[in-house]
């Protein structure tokens, strides 16, 4: 609280003040009081009022600057009714209960909406899958009918399987913490497995896949692993001219292994490059390719954020892009909240 | 033949893998109902057992559990939550292996042939033959008349299937599916050169036109 502000709304009672202390002057003047006790009076007066002034501003401002402290250190803001102890005056008071009274009604609308998302996001959780059970299904019965029709529903089906995963890791990486194992992996399987997931995707578009010294050990969580590298093979297919071509590159530094992958597809221009990892962001390659959603690369950085990986992405338009994953050596390292 | 047993409540997964299974050299058994599962285990007596999570009344964890009091048999979890608490969950309780659903055919087939293996080792076949050529698949060789040629890991993937398929025309694709199944990533140009070299290294040994080329449809043995 500002010196000058609390004057300010003091301005009735110090008015209150000169008119009464002109009154009294006036008074005592009539009534032939001496002048010298007149000053006086007026003098200890002028001070007592002064002094209660002040000191009042003392109490006050130390009050406020207490709350306003204990409301920096709050994480929750919205707490700060709960933790405040009940004032002694009677208007700070009132304002005290309206305080509380307002946050409890947020609470419970803050804990409903939590309710509601925990809700919905099991609901899609249990809802991709049931999915999976008919996809499997469809899967099973192209192995057992192949032919060029079947081949071609597979190949829609294997985009319907991405799109599912997508949606599964979205709606868990809220919780990653959750559900992580940190198991010693060789970076190859997860990049097999992750190929083998787009594999018709691949085949399709005659890709040229190359690994190289890719037998390392990372301590990391292969289900999310695969899923990112996963992300990354079909931006590499989606966003090709020419055949796709796409390479893995693993090499081991003293205090981390950095995985690269290399595609041969169009790139990203450099304007867009900063902001590719921003939700629902989809550049200029977006807006010439209608199949963008914006949310694989947000999901990659956000789940690598969560998992202790950075990622870095290079390119240069019409000369491919080129994905660095970097993950961290040692046996122990923590899930970030 | 290996035999085995598929515990699953979904009719069409139930029907299709069946077939695949069967077209891939099991014998396939199924129990009457859900709530039979134990008497059909001990009547049947699988080699091993494909076992779903989700299962009407009981779920799949607390099956393996009472299949484990009596049998050892060994037990693939198949299911469609892929959390790692549940994969946590399959193996303390005695489950051997553990597949996500929707799975890769080969990738659950490969599964289950080194299941197979690991749980029954006597019965490895490590040979395959055809018209008196012999593929050594463990050290990968081929052998015709006391000849012999070393084949590399590209050469000896390609010489499987088309053992596998003998006397059926492989087309290109499939060839390179496989291949692809196996973490072989080949393109069509790759493919040509291998099989370039391939019928090279079997002319070497006496195999002339061993491989036979049908125009626009594929390769045949």
């Amino acid at each position: 609280m500002r010196y000058v502000d609390y004057v300010k709304d003091q301005i009735p009672c110090i008015l209150t003040h000169i008119i009464s202390m002109l009154g009294c002057l006036a008074f005592l003047s009539a009534a032939r009081v001496n002048n010298g006790i007149i000053e006086i009076l007026i003098a200890v007066w002028f001070l007592v009022a002064f002094v209660y002034l002040n000191t009042r501003y003392f109490f006050r401002n130390r009050y406020f600057k207490r709350l306003l402290s204990m409301l920096d250190h709050l994480d929750q803001k919205y707490l700060l009714s709960e933790v405040m102890d009940c004032p002694a005056r009677a208007d700070d008071q009132i304002y005290y209960a309206i305080l509380k009274a307002s946050n409890k009604s947020m609470l419970e609308r803050v804990s409903q909406s939590g309710r509601e998302k925990k809700e919905y996001r099991e609901y899609i959780e249990q809802w991709i899958h049931d999915i999976k059970t008919p996809i499997a299904a469809m899967q099973l019965i192209y192995e057992n009918n192949k032919s060029g029709l079947t081949k071609k529903l597979l190949i829609e089906l294997e985009k319907i399987r991405n799109y599912t995963e997508q949606a599964l890791y979205y709606a868990r990486s809220d919780t990653v913490e959750k559900d992580y194992l940190v198991k010693e992996i060789v970076l190859s399987d997860a990049i097999h497995k992750a190929i083998a997931e787009n594999k018709q995707l691949l085949l399709q578009s005659h890709a040229a896949v190359q690994m190289e010294n890719c037998e390392r050990i990372v301590y990391t969580d292969e289900k999310w692993i695969s899923f990112i590298i996963s992300q990354i093979i079909s931006n590499a297919v989606k966003y090709s001219e020419e055949v796709p071509s796409l390479s893995f590159q693993a090499y081991s530094e003293r205090s981390r292994v950095t995985l690269c992958i290399q595609d041969n597809g169009i790139g990203i221009s450099e304007s867009d490059l900063p902001r590719i990892f921003d939700k629902g962001f989809t550049g200029k390659n977006g807006r010439d390719s209608q199949n963008s959603t914006g949310i694989g690369l947000y999901l990659c950085n956000r789940l690598c954020e969560k998992l202790g990986i950075g990622i870095t992405v290079t390119s240069k338009c019409g000369q491919g892009t080129s994905v660095g994953l970097d993950f961290p050596k040692g046996d122990f390292f923590e899930v970030r909240e | 033949m290996d035999r085995i047993m598929l515990i699953e409540d979904d009719s069409v997964i139930r029907e299709e893998l069946s077939i695949l299974l069967q077209s891939n050299g099991y014998e396939i058994v199924l129990p009457d109902s859900f709530t039979a599962i134990f008497e059909a285990v001990r009547r049947y007596i699988p080699h091993l057992i494909l076992l779903d999570i989700n299962l009407p009344g009981q779920d799949g964890f607390q099956v393996c559990s009472k299949i484990r009091t009596f049998s050892a048999v060994p037990i693939i979890f198949v299911t469609a939550r892929n959390t790692d608490m549940d994969e946590l969950n399959g193996i303390m309780l005695g489950g051997d292996d553990f597949i996500t659903k929707p799975y890769n055919t080969s990738i659950l087939l490969a599964r289950i042939a080194s299941l197979f293996k690991r749980a029954y080792p006597s019965k490895e076949k490590d040979v395959m033959a055809y018209r008196g050529v012999i593929l050594h698949l463990e050290s990968s060789r081929v052998e015709y008349q006391a000849q012999l040629t070393e084949l590399t890991k590209n050469e000896l993937k390609i010489l499987a299937f088309l053992f596998r398929n003998a006397g059926r025309i492989v087309p290109r694709a499939d060839l390179v599916e496989y291949l692809w199944d196996n973490q072989l990533y080949i393109d069509d140009n790759a493919l040509s050169v291998n099989m370039t070299r391939l019928r090279e290294k079997l002319r070497q040994i006496g195999l002339t036109d061993f491989i036979q080329t049908k125009h626009r449809q594929g390769y045949m043995i």
